[in-house]
């Protein structure tokens, strides 16, 4: 018993922490059209920017998160406005262009860094511990600012008028902006809005786990499963998958062992892309 | 126009000068494992390795071949601890003429490079606990360090000693760098009276939670990292002391204690462990950090791979010079079998393998045994040299 509330707790920890940057990665396709492929390269310098503060500016770590969510998300803005932008019609040069980004990410982090892991430990470290099941207190904090800032997205793309702008795009691009939505202010924005929450999920779980120069490949691929599951481009469905995902990847790792777990997750997927091939949640075309 | 074939015949005269000749020799010397990724540390030390034996030799006028002092350059290539890298990079080293190579690291690696390797005669001293890492069908592959079924033994008699270990676990990537190494690792424990499960997780895996969730539910004495990468093993040994993990906490397979503490969260959390080191580290071998630093203005590989791949650098460079050839890798390698293990750092070893691999192309060196009790670390305890096995 104790087991499967632990399991229970783990799936929802991971579920929180996948939606995050699920999140981010589902908006960009669904606004830009563009697959992200420089997401993980986000989340890395997320986590990087937290231990730059931390480490080497001696900043209370909740400060590092703030701005480690803030880096990201200029990078991410000058990033779409500057290059994304110009090409932001052709398929194929945003998957070399945002491929690329990630790979002078990760290189230049292997530069500035070096290869090794830094010493990075999250600021609290006890155990909550009932009815024999243990809960690190990291893992809560993480799922509660993980779950607030969900909800804060959620809040932001469909209580105001800036969300509404941006799944008006989402929806069909050439009325949105006969409309007087101006695509070139959002779209950077927009950018931002993902980018920074990659980033401030670096921040956050980096330090519960390791961080190292190649921390975002596991993240891209993640990501991937999780907006696909829910289909891409929607924001709920990125949501429910995401959750899904974490509890089917926590107890098929308990019951069956790490292997059979993960074969789990892409049969789980596959079973639900043959009965529906746009996601739990998604539409058969983009409007944009 | 007269002055044209002046010109002409001092050129030609120039490049007959022998001095000339032997300015132009030249041997690559490849070095490869991984680069990125959780085994990064491995690689890096291969790395330094070639860059330490390189200029060494260089420092001394090169490695003499005949009459020629030929210099050493290194070409570093991540085969990022896959098979396609391990091949990738092989092939590269081939498209630049590199006879001889330090490294791959792992199951994964080798697999995918000894083809290539082979086919194109090109020389590997490689490091994997696989099953099949040498043999008489790789003639050109080289082993750096026996595997657990040879050290493996005298680490679990000490550990069972120390901690009274009644079970044990094994943890390790479900491909072949983790079943191969955990299999045998197993068969230690149980030799040892020690029952022991296998778990296995997806590589690539980075929250342990619900593996650790799992494992604790067998309530075991001991949980073993075997070979998983020291990046993984560190995310490992943090959850099991989060969640409540009280036991020690061993490691048969490859070196990675201070990346594993500094992941982990100091050795204060690792409280009991005990691993493979697979150098005895004594001021010998602390000496050549020094030489590290000397010679190449910077701080030397922290993972101690380092020293073993030093060791088969310089046997390399030896076998060559004795073998007169940086061309044919067949006669370096005839060379290096008969070479007298004797490391002016690590102390006497020798060729071992015959009874496992059908071939003696395993360099068998002293190695240690480090543990760590109540977030102490203890002096490391030295074994000699592992025979046949």
């Amino acid at each position: 018993m104790e087991s499967f509330i632990s399991a229970g707790l783990i799936g929802l920890a991971l579920g929180a922490q996948y939606a995050l940057l699920a999140l981010g990665f589902t908006l960009i396709f669904g606004i830009l059209g563009v697959v992200n492929f420089a997401h993980g390269g986000f989340y890395l310098l997320g986590g990087y920017t937290a231990y730059v503060c931390v480490s080497w500016f001696g900043m209370p770590y909740p400060v590092a998160v703030v701005l480690a969510a803030l880096a990201t998300a200029v990078l991410g803005y000058l990033f779409e406005l500057l290059l994304l932008e110009r090409v932001s019609d052709d398929h194929l040069s945003t998957l070399i262009l945002t491929l690329g980004l990630y790979l002078v990410m990760c290189t230049g982090v292997v530069v500035v860094f070096g290869a090794d892991a830094p010493l990075f430990q999250f600021p609290v470290d006890g155990v909550l511990r009932f009815a024999g099941v243990h809960l690190p207190l990291a893992n809560l904090i993480v799922f509660a600012v993980c779950f607030t800032a969900i909800g804060l997205t959620y809040a932001l793309i469909y209580r105001t008028n800036f969300g509404r702008s941006l799944r008006a795009l989402s929806e069909d691009r050439p009325v949105a902006v006969a409309l007087g939505i101006r695509a070139r202010l959002m779209f950077p924005l927009a950018f931002a809005l993902a980018t920074g929450l990659a980033g401030m999920t670096g921040a956050l779980v980096t330090p519960i786990l390791s961080l190292t120069p190649h921390v975002g490949d596991p993240v891209l691929a993640a990501s991937f499963l999780v907006v696909i599951l829910g289909g891409l481009g929607s924001l709920g469905g990125a949501t429910i998958a995401a959750f899904l995902v974490g509890l089917v990847e926590a107890y098929a790792a308990v019951y069956l062992g790490g292997s059979k777990g993960a074969l789990m997750l892409f049969v789980l997927v596959l079973i639900v892309l043959l009965v529906r091939p746009t996601g739990l949640m998604g539409v058969p075309t983009r409007g944009a | 126009m007269k002055r044209s074939l002046i010109g002409l015949a001092a050129a030609y005269a120039l490049f007959a000068l022998p001095g000339t000749a032997a300015a132009a020799c030249e041997i690559k010397l490849g070095a490869t494992g991984p680069l990125s990724g959780a085994a990064t540390q491995w690689g890096l030390a291969i790395k330094g390795a070639a860059d330490y034996v390189a200029a060494e030799v260089n420092a001394k006028g090169g490695v003499k071949v005949g009459d020629e002092a030929c210099q050493v350059r290194v070409i570093a290539i991540d085969a990022k601890y896959t098979a396609e890298g391990a091949a990738a990079a092989a092939n590269n080293f081939v498209s630049q003429g590199v006879k001889f190579v330090l490294g791959p690291m792992g199951s994964p690696e080798v697999t995918g490079m000894k083809p290539i390797a082979t086919r194109n005669k090109i020389l590997m001293m490689s490091d994997s606990y696989a099953r099949d890492a040498i043999g008489p069908r790789w003639p050109l592959t080289f082993h750096m360090g026996p595997g657990p079924a040879a050290w493996g033994d005298p680490i679990v008699k000490l550990a069972k000693e120390t901690f009274d270990i009644k079970t044990a676990v094994t943890i390790a990537p479900n491909d072949q760098a983790g079943t191969d190494v955990a299999e045998v690792a197993a068969e230690v424990y149980e030799k040892n009276g020690i029952p022991t499960k296998l778990e296995y997780y997806q590589r690539g895996t980075t929250n342990f939670a619900p593996i650790v969730t799992r494992i604790l539910a067998t309530n075991p004495d001991a949980v073993d990292t075997v070979s998983s990468p020291p990046g993984d093993a560190g995310i490992i040994v943090k959850q099991l002391r989060q969640a409540g993990f009280q036991g020690v906490i061993g490691r048969l397979g490859g070196p990675g204690t201070a990346e594993i503490a500094r992941i982990a969260g100091g050795l204060d959390v690792l409280r009991d462990f005990y691993w493979f080191e697979p150098v005895f580290i004594d001021e010998n071998v602390r000496k050549l950090q020094d030489d590290y630093r000397n010679l190449l203005k910077t701080e030397p590989p922290e993972n101690n791979f380092f020293y073993l791949f030093v060791a088969g650098g310089q046997a390399l460079v030896q076998a060559i010079e004795k073998a007169g050839t940086y061309e044919d890798a067949d006669k370096v390698a005839e060379a290096l079998r008969t070479l007298d293990v004797v490391d002016p750092n690590l102390g006497e070893g020798k060729w071992i393998g015959q009874a496992t691999y059908k071939i003696n192309q395993e360099l068998s060196l002293p190695f240690g045994i480090g543990m760590i009790r109540d977030g102490v670390q203890q002096p490391e305890v030295r074994v000699e040299a592992p025979v046949d096995y």
